[in-house]
């Protein structure tokens, strides 16, 4: 995978993160991994098709995705229900928007598949590619993951 | 509470429409929140519901004039948008009138319609007041 891959959602998670929740994000890191695995309680997954397709999934500990939604909300949540669900879900979906609107300037012609949300951990899903970029991010209220499975048409 | 003074325009209507906008959705999500029986709670999703399928034409509406007023350069992006945010309220409202005013689908609602919200106002409305202020030669006052 092309690094302009990368960084464009890195970017886009940025920006949304910045927006939307008023939080700076930092990259601990970024490691390569051959399967994909939810590895924290709440996770969402969206597909993508055209010039790129395959997974993403943005992977948050419960307790960052209640204050994630707690700070959107203005008021305290104290599960993972529809309501925090769906909110994360959308999140993900205006991330994952903005950054294939970075790579159309790459002129990488994409469109995503609305968000599926996953509670808890283990399940393994399908990957378009034989590895996938595993971006580890920081923030104050806590880390979190975003995968990267993506190959070119 | 959900609205933020970051969130002004700089453009009076607007700015009171997107406070009414922002209470009304967070009396929404925190009546859906309450620990409350569904039963009870259904009046006010309901009220809301209509409230909303109304409201967010008046304000597009009012918005869109506003952009072409000022010969905002965006505006049938904007318009774009805008018209991905109502068919996305009418399709929840939709929805809800085949499917039933069930916990599940007004919580996937609220959750949607909160975010929506805030990053529209948050990332696209904000461009409006930036060229608000350019024309103003950077001297208007919010």
């Amino acid at each position: 995978m092309k690094a302009e891959y990368i960084n464009a959602f890195y970017l886009a998670t940025q920006d949304v993160f910045k927006l939307m929740l008023d939080l700076e994000t930092t990259r601990l890191g970024m490691r390569v991994t051959d399967e994909l695995v939810p590895f924290r309680e709440a996770n969402v997954v969206i597909g993508v098709t055209g010039d790129l397709s395959g997974s993403l999934l943005y992977s948050f500990p419960k307790h960052m995705a209640l204050e994630m939604v707690r700070i959107m909300a203005g008021m305290e949540m104290k599960e993972l229900d529809a309501f925090v669900t769906s909110a994360m879900g959308e999140m993900a979906n205006i991330i994952s928007g903005n950054a294939l609107t970075r790579l159309f300037e790459h002129n990488y012609r994409c469109d995503i598949v609305p968000p599926q949300v996953m509670i808890g951990t283990g399940q393994s899903l399908s990957m378009a590619t034989p590895s996938a970029i595993v971006l580890q991010l920081q923030t104050a209220i806590g880390n979190f993951e975003v995968s990267i499975s993506l190959r070119t048409k | 509470m959900m609205w933020k003074e970051k969130y002004r325009v700089g453009a009076e209507l607007i700015d009171t429409q997107h406070k009414e906008l922002f209470h009304r959705v967070s009396n929404f999500i925190q009546a859906v929140q309450s620990p409350q029986p569904w039963e009870n709670k259904l009046e006010h999703v309901k009220e809301t519901m209509a409230f909303m399928q109304d409201y967010v034409i008046i304000h597009f509406n009012d918005e869109e004039r506003f952009q072409a007023e000022i010969g905002y350069p965006e505006l049938e992006r904007h318009k774009e948008i805008h018209a991905r945010f109502r068919a996305g309220v009418q399709g929840y409202a939709k929805r809800a009138a085949d499917e039933g005013f069930t916990e599940e689908l007004i919580q996937e609602f609220g959750g949607r319609l909160m975010a929506w919200l805030i990053m529209h106002v948050a990332a696209e409305d904000q461009k409006i007041g930036q060229f608000l202020r350019s024309q103003q030669g950077g001297s208007h006052e919010s």
